[in-house]
């Protein structure tokens, strides 16, 4: 009887749940971002902020769960030789582009080649140059092999580099001709976009996934001031919107109006410090530095509630965050800063220029590092440089410090590779260690997340004692939304995936 | 009157040419590099080499800027270096835009300034002197992004009675477009209108103690009369040129208040392209800018002959 009543209830519980959860077709989500997404073709994109939109106007080859697990999309399985270097894709049958032009196995070999032409000058380019082969063995299976083992290659094709663009559109509209009127296969279509203004997506009625797109239209706008995007979304001018101001977030966690999505994100923000020449080529003297922050207060001061201390590039969230150098959080230690001042020959301290870009947030961190670290005779002079210009200096070694993050990757390779390898594009610091290379490498060929783990650990404990950046924090990504919008799922690379989302009246 | 205008238009040519030389060196001399800004952080030399060879960095400035200003001549204005769009095209979407919210806060500026610059000095030294001087006082100091999101606050989220921000083409939706444009007209409006009202009044007390005015009054004509149809017309001479000033100015974009209203205009544009090292789209929007200042001063130079006859266009053989 006992059994009998318990099916029941979980049977209504069921049917309600059901019913609840049924969503709903049409309508127009009414999305707010931080800034206007410059490029629509994913294989010319820079901007973080393009890639908002194409999550839902293209496909990618594999995706990402909210676990940060591979997950399929246009292809439905894979297999990895024994090498690691030749992965044997199963693509999904029957996909069509926007423009109807069939997805193949050909379609996915012409996007590699277009990545890799060297005049086509695709920022993705560095993403796959290890490909060295794409063949299409049948309409659905496609083998692309690899220079050597690559154990990120998949979590890569989970972002731009896996975006699949319409061969005929490309080869018939060209580089400038093609971002204007871009063609996928994902659940919208392009529309229109008007710069600093909006970008309109249609639902694709052809696509493969029949549940997918339940609006029938999708509009960005872009508000570059947080307030103004805020306040638009309050007045019901917007379903969601992306990013918000720390200030507002413990305002957002009691509004009944509204929903507050956080999760932990995956980049990191910290200091890069020139180890090539000048005041810093002195470790001792990068170490004094470091044991003088107080990463913890730096972050209650600044952030609040909405970022965690850091002491590494793995975040929460990400398999490789349990490693010790990376989540222990070093206490500060004034008296360890003194006595690292005496070794490296600067008793009574020294002076460096930070260079930070415009903006509240960047300021008020340097002002706090500023106050931490003349308490032990550190004087900081800060510099604000606008983003270009920094990049360009970052780039030619020409600081002393300089405050910029990175805004992460799902795989932690993304996280760390070209930032620290010896000569790589990313190594603002100069910074060379040829241990600290080759385990990066192996990290890159082992195929299980212990084995990478305790590579990773032994560059952890390299870099924290190099100090060739100081990661200070791990910043929260943050969604709010109209109690409307049902279905969201929050994952952390922060883009909002809205195929399986609707809205309700 | 024809020989001067067309002397005068002779005149800006050198004018748009000295402007586009200076700011085609000034980006030039900006550090940062557009081709990394474009390919990202993560780039190689060897893709930035390419892109650069591409947007034809690898040349001489002399050279990039001769081949520009020869294909400007022809009216080409380029393509944007970021997203391939033609700057031309853009511009003519963003310039009605920054025209209409330009027109909008001029209306606000003149409905705000004219009544209280004339009130004020016909009672000069009263409470209502002393009131308008406070209020356009604080029209100056109040700065925009406060007034701006303040009148969002109050009057979008609060009571709702206007949306927050944003644009619609009058031709989709007029009602929503005068909507939408009153808040940023309002902003930009109430700083301008400081201006003009200290200026309309100083002029209208030194016009108020002239002879006429003391001989019309004589006459016996009603002092509303004598402020409105007599001292106006000769006190609206210094405020026109100030007008035309910030037209000028409006006409080359509000960047802050567009920026908060998301008016998707002149000034946004100009500012999304600089961070972006988008030269031709920078070239583009200073030269529209640039041109739209000499063409409103030369308006306002015409509409002197109409505020004053003495005023003589055309020099004497």
């Amino acid at each position: 009887m006992k059994r009998v009543v318990v099916l029941v209830l979980i049977a209504i519980l069921a049917l309600t749940a059901a019913t609840v959860a049924a969503p709903r077709r049409g309508g127009t989500l009414r999305v707010g971002l931080n800034a206007d997404p410059p490029q629509m073709d994913p294989h010319q994109s820079t901007a973080a902020v393009d890639r908002q939109v194409f999550q839902n106007l293209y496909d990618k080859l594999v995706d990402v769960n909210q676990n940060l697990e591979i997950v399929p999309m246009l292809a439905v399985s894979w297999t990895i030789s024994q090498d690691g270097k030749v992965y044997t894709f199963r693509l999904r049958p029957n996909v069509v582009f926007h423009d109807g032009t069939p997805f193949n196995a050909e379609a996915v070999k012409y996007n590699f080649e277009r990545m890799l032409d060297r005049e086509f000058a695709s920022p993705r380019r560095s993403e796959v140059n290890l490909v060295t082969n794409v063949e299409a063995v049948d309409p659905t299976t496609v083998r692309i092999t690899l220079e050597k083992s690559f154990s990120p290659f998949l979590s890569v094709l989970s972002d731009r580099a896996g975006m699949m663009v319409s061969p005929t559109a490309a080869r018939a509209r060209g580089k400038a001709g093609f971002s204007q009127q871009p063609v996928g296969t994902g659940p919208y279509r392009f529309v229109e976009k008007r710069p600093q203004e909006r970008i309109v997506l249609e639902k694709f009625d052809r696509h493969w996934d029949q549940s997918a797109g339940n609006a029938q239209q999708i509009v960005y706008r872009p508000f570059t001031d947080e307030n103004a995007r805020l306040a638009n979304l309050r007045a019901g001018e917007l379903d969601i919107i992306d990013q918000v101001a720390a200030a507002e977030v413990p305002r957002l966690r009691t509004d009944a109006t509204l929903k507050l999505a956080e999760r932990a994100g995956l980049g990191w923000q910290g200091m890069w410090i020139q180890v090539q020449s000048g005041v810093f080529s002195n470790k001792a003297l990068r170490q004094a530095l470091n044991a003088a922050i107080d990463r913890r207060t730096l972050v209650r001061v600044v952030f609040g509630e909405t970022a965690d201390p850091a002491n590494g590039p793995f975040p929460p969230g990400m398999f490789t965050y349990n490693i010790q150098a990376n989540s222990r959080i070093p206490e500060r230690n004034l008296d360890l800063a003194r006595q690292k001042l005496r070794e490296g020959g600067q008793p009574n301290g020294f002076a460096f220029t930070l260079k930070v870009t415009p903006g509240r947030v960047p300021s008020q961190v340097a002002q706090v590092i500023q106050s931490m670290a003349g308490e032990v005779g550190i004087r900081v002079n800060i510099e604000i440089v606008e983003f270009g210009a920094l990049l360009s200096q970052l780039d030619a070694h020409r600081f002393e410090a300089a405050l910029l993050g990175w805004s992460g990757r799902p795989d932690p390779d993304g996280n760390i590779y070209g930032f620290f390898v010896t000569g790589g594009g990313l190594n603002n610091s100069a910074y060379a260690n040829s241990r600290v290379d080759s385990l990066l490498d192996a990290a890159r060929i082992l195929t299980t997340a212990d084995q990478r783990r305790r590579a990773y650990t032994d560059v952890m404990n390299a870099l924290n004692d190099d100090l060739p950046y100081l990661f200070l924090w791990w910043p929260k990504d943050y969604k709010v939304y109209s109690p409307k919008l049902q279905g969201f799922v929050h994952i952390s690379d922060g883009m909002m995936r809205f195929r399986h989302v609707w809205l309700n009246p | 009157m024809t020989r001067y205008l067309f002397r005068r238009l002779l005149l800006t040519i050198p004018v748009l040419f000295f402007v586009s030389l200076i700011v085609f060196s000034l980006i030039a001399l900006i550090p940062g590099d557009p081709a990394r800004i474009m390919l990202g952080e993560e780039a190689s030399r060897e893709a930035l080499d390419v892109l650069r060879r591409q947007m034809g960095l690898d040349r001489p400035i002399l050279v990039r800027y001769l081949l520009w200003m020869g294909r400007v001549v022809q009216g080409d204005l380029g393509r944007s270096v970021r997203d391939g769009r033609s700057v031309a095209l853009t511009l003519a979407q963003k310039i009605p835009v920054t025209a209409e919210l330009a027109v909008t806060s001029l209306l606000v500026a003149w409905a705000i300034a004219i009544p209280a610059g004339a009130l004020a000095a016909w009672k000069r030294r009263s409470v209502v002197d002393y009131a308008a001087t406070t209020v356009s006082l604080a029209g100056i100091s109040i700065p925009n992004f406060w007034l701006g999101i303040m009148l969002i606050y109050l009057l979008a989220v609060n009571w709702r009675w206007l949306p927050p921000s944003g644009y619609v083409e009058p031709w989709v939706d007029l009602g929503r477009n005068l909507k939408l444009m009153i808040m940023p007209s309002i902003v930009l409006g109430t700083a301008l209108a400081a201006l003009v009202m200290r200026l309309l009044r100083s002029s209208m007390i030194e016009v108020l103690g002239s002879d006429y005015i003391r001989t019309a009054r004589a006459k016996g004509l009603a002092d509303t009369t004598l402020v409105v149809r007599h001292a106006m017309k000769n006190a609206m001479i210094p405020v026109a040129t100030i007008m035309g000033l910030q037209l000028g100015g409006l006409l080359g974009g509000a960047v802050i208040t567009e920026t908060i209203f998301a008016v998707p205009g002149v000034g946004r544009l100009a500012v999304e392209s600089i961070l972006t090292r988008d030269y031709p789209m920078v070239q583009g929007v200073v030269l529209f800018a640039a041109v739209a200042v000499v063409a409103v001063n030369l308006i306002v130079d015409m509409a002197y002959a109409l505020l004053d006859p003495r005023i003589r266009l055309e020099e004497r053989a």
